[in-house]
């Protein structure tokens, strides 16, 4: 040790001298040197500076690197590295800090190893970095990665004994994070992934001092590697854990992991705005249909990040991807107003979208589709299509609703006219067809709707589910039911067992209308095996969802079966098929409506009344039993036609397709003499009888 | 890469490199390409350009993909060999595999070749998953993690581990890819998605998969995601695209997602994968699904900030950049960094 201590004294002796030279001007020196650098002297450009400043050999080295590789020169600068022991050199650095207190005579306690040997040290680490990243120019991806890591463990060691309250100056402390940050990139370049992996983990959970913003550049380097790299690097393996610690098992949940924090950083102003955070976020997410969670992270970002519009669209598009369209559509209504960007198409479009499936939006979406036909243009000419179709759709269920006949026929022939102008305009896409065959159905025009149905199956050689239903469904309101049957089970056939349930429940309502009731019976006892079945897997996953609509097809089954069983007068049975369906979902009208039309084929009128009203006090929009107690008061004699009238009438606002409620305003107007109208309502009934479908078409969606 | 399994296997049954050699011997004969005593049969199956060419050509002939087909057999019988090797030299045409079967599916030509050696890898896969989804746990950000900042949180648990013991968040479970229930014929319903999963098992070993394969994938992605594109092409009517539901689309997604971002520096792939990003996102919006939109406008943006180097921080910016443009700076102001020096030792030579 006592070469070492001899090398150190010189250390120490370094900053007098160096003072002395500075005094002298350093700018002369330094072309003095590199003139003879010039010349290829390295030795003796060395020896001049290893006299001029009594620096002993490596650092002297160093030096002439570091000078070579600021001058551009990288190969030189390699030379003049490549001469020099810098292992040795740190081999004796790393001896620093536990000699130093002895050899300054306590003068300096532990801040002697920051006052006077960080330049050296500065000087020998800077070099080896230098090293790497003139290698890495260099296409020596391996090699710098290689050297980096002698610095930092070299840096490791060095550090190991010292208190973590050593203020580290400036200058080494950013040779150590530039390399720190350096490391993982070159095993990256290198091609060596599991390296890179371990370098990046190395950098996040060792104590290297990192400063906020660097940290966060490996936070998210090493977030995009995992992200992309499509690697599984294996999990973190960690030697100490604290209970309730959230460790990360795969490579997604570190990446998703590391993400939060980031923005969590942003958000508490630690680290500068990097949009690219939130999009890796929104990719990782988007990739686990996690798209609810996206929602929040958007909302809980600082106000002023985004423009206020495209955040209230980017929220949209979360949340309608969650399923919640109500929330998605008053975000747009938001940035769609005229005061902010009523013009953006993607707003428009999925604005358009949502209103699209509720009557109740129907002229909304009318209007936010005609803005994305008008700003379909040039470059997003190929959406035209798409917003056109929504147009479409959307005057279709206007029409439904309209208040006059005239009226209807209008919106329907428009919403056919943006259909098929959708298709011409982009006649590869099978959707298209498919939502012009609903619209021809909701229209009776089942054959149009058939060849629509038929070329959609085409299409898509079979792949999509809702194609089959539709099919079926119209070739149902046919009465073409043997066909019918024969579709629900080629469509079996292509379709996975647990997959199965709506086709199922088509069947056995097919099968009652061919008045094959043991059949039907039949059916709805695989429906319901298949329904446990999917039970039992949805209770693994625990997903509230899935539970959710296995309820709802499990109440179907037993509503339908009550209905089938109070058809055969199998009152005991559809009793207790109704209790079944009334547990699953006790405030629904409908099992209430089933229980009245029985009451009502035993005689019991009261009850049936009684059953009804219970019902449209638990949903007063419920067609069927305002259809069923106009009737009942039709039956009980001319003194309630009025009411009887008024109640038909009100169901024919909410079903306008309701062929019961027009059959007995028809035997009303009769009754009442009023022949003509009496004739329409027939006619009405009986054409919507023809054209009724076993269950209705917006279930096949 | 063939010897490895080779030395344990038992006495008598073939070896690894025994099997290799035979996989190799008898795609030579198929495709009428010679191999050479000399070539590595590894090689010559996963890197020969001669070799990965012929195969994607055959696959994508008309007349491919039936249950005579030679070289669908090879395919199935290489992958059921279990050498991992040999499997990924099949994986690695899968692309191509795809891309002929999604189009002629449409058409319902007798596909048996394909779809067995489809089955073959989705079979593969459930058994790897046990049928079980892959998951992921979200983090809670209030729960600590080893990226947590160790100083502030390693006391703030202390003290606050009393009162909050019982309140830590539990984390929600999210599914990258669900449930796999066995599959002995491809449903046409099913289609997509034991297409899809096969995309999944690409994607697991994606990054031992040359570039060539990776350059197919993204050429028949682009023609997939149909003619939305910059030069919007007018199809004929009777020539359909190809639906594409989520649960083919996520695992495109993720593969395009790697081509671009991964670790790797071929440009061309970049710069296709560019495009291909491109032209999800448009197929996003024309299908407006929320989930894919927002997934591919990310790439989409990615791209935008690769091609602009003066936007904030490009994703994929590597140290090595940083580092040239500081040398740069460096450099220009030479005196000044050797001064650094100096600057340090004044200022702590008062100390004395």
């Amino acid at each position: 040790m006592g070469v070492d201590d001899g090398e150190v004294e010189e250390d120490v002796e370094m900053p007098m001298s160096v003072r002395e030279l500075s005094a002298n001007g350093r700018s002369v020196d330094a072309s003095e040197i590199e003139a003879k650098l010039d010349l290829g002297n390295i030795e003796e450009a060395e020896s001049s500076l290893r006299e001029g400043l009594a620096l002993n050999f490596e650092e002297a080295r160093a030096l002439l690197g570091r000078l070579e590789y600021h001058r551009g020169n990288i190969e030189a600068a390699l030379r003049v590295f490549h001469g020099v022991d810098l292992e040795a050199a740190i081999q004796r650095l790393q001896t620093l800090p536990s000699e130093k207190p002895s050899s300054r005579k306590g003068r300096s306690r532990g801040e002697s190893f920051n006052v006077n040997s960080q330049p050296g040290a500065n000087l020998v680490l800077e070099a080896i970095y230098l090293k790497a990243v003139s290698m890495q120019k260099l296409g020596k991806a391996n090699d710098a990665a290689r050297e980096c890591k002698v610095l930092l463990d070299a840096v490791e060691k060095m550090f190991q004994n010292v208190s973590s309250e050593v203020t580290v100056d400036a200058k080494l402390r950013e040779t150590i994070t530039k390399a720190v940050e350096l490391l993982p990139e070159m095993w990256k370049q290198a091609g060596n992934h599991e390296e890179a992996a371990n370098s990046y983990r190395h950098a996040l959970l060792n104590q290297w001092n990192l400063d906020d913003e660097s940290c966060a550049r490996i936070q998210k380097r090493f977030a995009v590697f995992l992200l992309y790299s499509g690697l599984e690097v294996g999990p973190l393996n960690l030697t100490t854990q604290t209970d309730g610690m959230f460790i990360p098992k795969n490579n997604a949940e570190e990446a998703i992991l590391l993400l939060m924090i980031l923005l969590r950083k942003w958000n508490l102003g630690k680290i500068p705005w990097d949009p690219s955070i939130m999009e890796h976020l929104t990719y990782a997410l988007c990739m686990c249909d996690q798209t609810s969670l996206l929602a929040k992270l958007f909302e809980e970002l600082n106000p002023g990040t985004y423009h206020r519009c495209d955040r209230w669209n980017t929220l949209a598009l979360c949340y309608s991807g969650a399923g919640d369209d109500t929330t998605a559509l008053n975000l747009l209504r938001k940035s769609l107003n005229k005061h902010e960007k009523p013009d953006d198409l993607v707003a428009l479009l999925l604005a358009a979208k949502i209103c699209s499936k509720d009557f109740l939006f129907a002229s909304e979406g009318v209007e936010y589709a005609r803005r994305a036909v008008a700003n379909a243009q040039g470059e997003n000419g190929h959406l035209r299509s798409v917003a056109l179709c929504f147009q479409g759709i959307c005057l279709g269920k206007q029409g439904k609703c309209a208040s006059s006949d005239l009226e209807r026929s209008r919106l329907q022939a428009e919403a056919l006219k943006s259909l098929e102008k959708a298709i011409a305009d982009d006649p590869r896409n099978p959707d298209l067809i498919y939502d012009l065959g609903i619209e021809y159905a909701e229209q009776h025009n089942m054959n149009a709707a058939l060849s629509c149905a038929k070329e959609f199956i085409d299409a898509t050689g079979g792949s999509i589910p809702k194609g089959w239903r539709l099919l079926a469904l119209i070739l149902s309101a046919q009465q073409r039911y043997r066909e019918a049957e024969v579709v629900t089970d080629a469509a079996l056939d292509e379709t996975a067992k647990l997959e199965q349930g709506q086709l199922l429940r088509i069947k056995a309502k097919v099968k009652v209308a061919q008045s094959s009731h043991m059949d039907a019976i039949e059916t709805y006892r695989i429906l319901l095996a298949l329904i446990q079945a999917q039970r039992k897997s949805a209770g693994s996953s625990r997903f509230c969802y899935q539970i959710e609509d296995n309820k709802s097809s499990e109440f179907e089954v037993w509503q339908g079966l009550a209905n089938l069983y109070s058809k055969l007068s199998h009152w005991k049975d559809a009793k207790v098929c109704l209790e079944k369906a009334r547990e699953l979902k006790p405030y629904s009208a409908s099992p209430l409506h089933i229980q009245g039309s029985m009451h009502e084929a035993l005689h019991q009128t009261k009850l049936a009344m009684a059953s009804y009203s219970n019902a449209l006090q638990i949903d007063d929009s419920h067609a069927p039993c305002k259809v069923a107690i106009g009737a009942l008061l039709w039956k009980s004699g001319s003194k309630s036609l009025a009411a009887a009238r008024s109640l038909l009438s009100d169901a024919l606002r909410l079903e306008p397709t309701n062929r019961m409620a027009w059959y007995f305003l028809a035997v009303i107007h009769k009754d009442d003499g009023r022949l003509n109208d009496a004739a329409d309502c027939f006619q009405a009934a009986s054409m919507l009888e023809d054209s009724e479908p076993v269950e209705s078409f917006s279930t096949a969606s | 890469m063939s010897s490895s399994g080779g030395a344990t296997a038992a006495c008598g049954a073939p070896t690894t490199t025994d099997r290799v050699r035979s996989a190799a011997e008898s795609l030579s004969q198929i495709l009428d390409l010679p191999l050479s005593s000399k070539t590595d049969p590894a090689i010559f199956l996963l890197l020969d350009p001669a070799v990965s060419a012929t195969v994607s050509r055959r696959l994508l002939l008309r007349s491919s993909g039936a249950g005579d087909d030679h070289l669908c057999r090879w395919l199935y019988d290489t992958f059921q060999s279990t050498v991992p090797s040999l499997q990924l030299v099949v994986i690695r045409f899968f692309p191509a595999i795809a891309a002929s079967y999604l189009a002629r599916a449409l058409s319902r030509q007798p596909l048996a070749g394909f779809e067995a050696v489809l089955l073959a890898l989705y079979a593969h896969e459930t058994v790897a998953r046990q049928g079980k989804p892959l998951t992921i746990n979200l983090p809670n950000l209030a729960n600590a993690s080893p990226y947590h900042e160790t100083t502030k949180s390693a006391v703030k648990n202390k003290s606050a581990a009393i009162d909050t013991a019982d309140a830590v968040p539990e984390t929600e479970i999210a599914v990258l890819s669900p449930v796999l229930e066995p599959h002995g014929t491809i449903r046409s319903t099913k289609r997509s998605r034991i297409v899809g999963v096969g995309f999944e098992l690409y994607y697991k070993h994606i990054a031992n998969i040359p570039v060539s394969s990776k350059l197919e994938f993204i050429e028949h992605c682009i023609a997939w995601v149909g003619n939305c594109g910059k030069t919007s092409l007018k199809g004929k009517k009777g020539e359909w695209r190809i639906p594409l539901p989520w649960e083919l689309l996520q695992p495109i997604i993720r593969i395009v997602g790697h081509c671009l971002l991964g670790p790797g520096e071929d440009n061309k792939l970049k710069q296709m994968a560019a495009d291909a990003a491109f032209l999800l996102y448009q197929r996003a919006m024309q299908d407006m699904d929320s989930r894919a939109v927002l997934a591919t406008r990310c790439l989409v943006h990615f791209v935008a900030a690769l091609e602009s180097p003066k936007a904030p921080v490009s994703p994929a910016e590597t140290v090595a950049d940083v580092m040239a443009s500081s040398a740069v700076e460096a450099f220009e102001s030479l005196p000044t960094a050797l001064a650094d020096v100096d600057i340090i030792v004044e200022s702590t030579s008062d100390d004395f």
